[in-house]
């Protein structure tokens, strides 16, 4: 399957879309441009902790809500049109912690409506929230108790390094939450770095941590990840995210999103000597 | 006889004192962007804390070796774990336990008297001034580590130390009205910052001045503090760093000054941010240097 026809099947306008990886690693890049291509409206984006993907989707206009732990940018600051969009309330937020993301997820694929944490008391985040709800042990403990309420996604899109045309994926480095976001997305789009046979996903350390049973559909896209980290590939493009964040997001969508397949893509960004750059 | 450096800067100074909070059974628990922990922690690891383990948020690893401090290349050093997690192990496992205990230094942009910390929004939530990046797993942990929670902060000013009613939102719970946690945390122990060494008054659980930095008079801090802090008759100066500290992060834990880029600000904050990558860039080997005690 194409990368095009997987964004125009699987991922619909308003749809809850969750984005595996973390901050600057391992994040479904190409898949978030092809998003912003098909200018897709109103999607509500859920990670675990965030930074560039949801900068550019919030930027191109494809957002409305997001619910994430955290959006920056790392050591080279504030992911800026985030920001801007949430301050200027042209988007909802969702105020979430690294639990409420994790349990959400949790409680959605075990089917039931929460999950109990013992966190959170004593936050303002309580105030913000009317969907979760402290409460005492019902069994009789008299221990204070935050309900979380489940995360049902629509789709996940997540990028790994292996994965077999059946849709075995294998991840090289930490899963965060992908695996939870696999099994709990009523569609799955993985994004490989390679296409290898099943055997070979038998050999590799973790085996299949995204089992076949629960993806919908598999793209191969070398440096789909750019400006991000794909282990053991490649780190991050540290001077690509540095331009990203001096330049105005139209422009940068002219220059490197509309019209670019993946190739066209990875030459304006640079080309061979980006990837010798990023290559561990 | 210990021989104490002369010729020392604010970052080695706040990375010393933030290493010497860390104990030899600790799981030290490093965050994402906060290259001056992973510096303390290592410099804690080749000095007094041999034993101590790497709890890395960036990868939810485990691991056993110290590294030499990197920006490009840190998911090389997290991937060498002898343990992943994954899914909800990832944000709950580090909860204290009986068997473990952990450190973990926050950040705040805001802090009270009683330590509660804002990550979140300066002016209202509902439209801010300013949307922060968001407060992650300190809105989870702060109320439960055993050993409490750490705080530091190179801005000592009266925008960032503030009384309660000027902290905008409490992401991290500190002692929330000057009581402990329900939750069976010890709150916060300490701020490191530029300018002293703060902790917090046994009963009254308020901020109180534990030591000046050497060279900084007590009205600046006073002046750069939001609140009244409780400033003990018996005041100290900070001990200053070790030669022999200041050697090891110089010269193995982080040559390429990576935690200074948490103190600078501006265009010297740039240069120092190219410099750095430039020099990573040019590396063969991309495995972060391992660092033997």
């Amino acid at each position: 399957m194409t990368l095009d026809d997987a964004i125009s099947t699987y991922v619909q306008d308003g749809d809850l879309v969750g984005f595996g990886g973390l901050s600057f690693w391992r994040k479904p890049i190409e898949a978030c441009r092809e998003i912003i291509r098909q200018d897709k409206k109103d999607l509500s984006l859920c990670t675990f902790v965030g930074g560039i993907e949801i900068d550019m989707l919030v930027a191109a206009g494809c957002a409305s809500k997001v619910r994430a732990s955290f959006v920056g940018m790392e050591i080279f600051g504030m992911a800026p049109n985030y920001r801007k969009a949430v301050e200027s309330r042209s988007i909802k937020i969702s105020e979430e912690s690294e639990a409420s993301i994790a349990l959400g997820l949790r409680a959605s694929y075990l089917k039931v409506p929460f999950m109990p944490l013992k966190g959170i008391i004593g936050t303002d985040m309580p105030k913000v929230r009317n969907d979760i709800k402290q409460f005492k042990d019902p069994l009789g403990s008299d221990t204070e108790l935050m309900a979380l309420p489940k995360i049902d996604l629509d789709v996940a899109i997540l990028h790994v390094p292996y994965a077999d045309e059946y849709g075995n994926g294998n991840i090289a480095g930490a899963v965060w939450m992908d695996d939870d976001m696999a099994k709990t997305a009523k569609k799955t789009i993985i994004i490989t770095e390679k296409l290898v046979e099943t055997e070979d996903i038998r050999y590799l350390p973790g085996k299949a941590q995204l089992p076949m049973q629960t993806t919908t559909a598999v793209v191969k896209i070398p440096y789909g990840a750019h400006p991000t980290s794909c282990y053991n590939h490649y780190t991050f493009d540290a001077l690509h995210i540095q331009e990203y964040l001096k330049m105005n997001f139209n422009e940068y969508k002219k220059k490197y999103i509309t019209g670019k397949n993946s190739a066209q893509y990875l030459e304006e960004a640079g080309g061979v000597q980006t990837i010798l750059n990023i290559l561990l | 006889m210990t021989e104490f450096s002369k010729d020392y800067t604010i970052d080695e100074l706040m990375t010393v004192l933030m290493a010497r909070e860390v104990q030899n059974d600790d799981v030290m628990i490093v965050g994402v962007a906060t290259p001056m922990v992973w510096a303390a922690f290592t410099l804690a690891k080749l000095t007094h804390a041999p034993d101590a383990i790497y709890h890395y948020i960036m990868g939810n690893t485990y691991v056993i070796e110290p590294r030499q401090v990197s920006l490009l290349y840190l998911e090389m050093n997290t991937a060498r774990a002898y343990r992943f997690q994954n899914s909800v192990e990832c944000t709950l496992e580090s909860l204290p336990s009986e068997k473990l205990t952990t450190i973990e230094f926050f950040r705040p942009a805001q802090v009270d008297q009683f330590g509660n910390t804002n990550n979140v929004c300066i002016g209202d939530w509902k439209s801010p001034k300013i949307r922060l990046p968001g407060a992650a797993g300190i809105l989870d942990f702060s109320m439960f580590y055993k050993r409490g929670s750490f705080l530091y902060t190179p801005r000592h000013d009266s925008r960032t130390f503030v009384s309660t009613e000027r902290l905008f939102f409490i992401s991290g719970a500190g002692f929330p009205e000057g009581k402990p946690s329900i939750c069976g945390g010890s709150g916060p122990q300490c701020v490191v910052t530029n300018l002293a060494y703060l902790d917090f008054d046994g009963k009254s659980k308020r901020m109180r001045l534990a030591s000046i930095h050497p060279g900084v008079d007590i009205d600046t801090v006073k002046e750069s503090t939001g609140f009244d802090l409780i400033i003990p008759n018996d005041l100290k100066e900070t001990k200053p760093p070790t030669i022999k500290e200041i050697d090891l992060l110089r010269e193995r834990v982080d040559p390429l000054k990576i935690r200074k880029l948490e103190v600078l600000s501006g265009n010297e904050r740039e240069e120092l941010l190219d410099g750095i990558i430039q020099k990573e860039l040019a590396t063969q080997n991309k495995f972060p240097k391992l660092l033997f005690s």
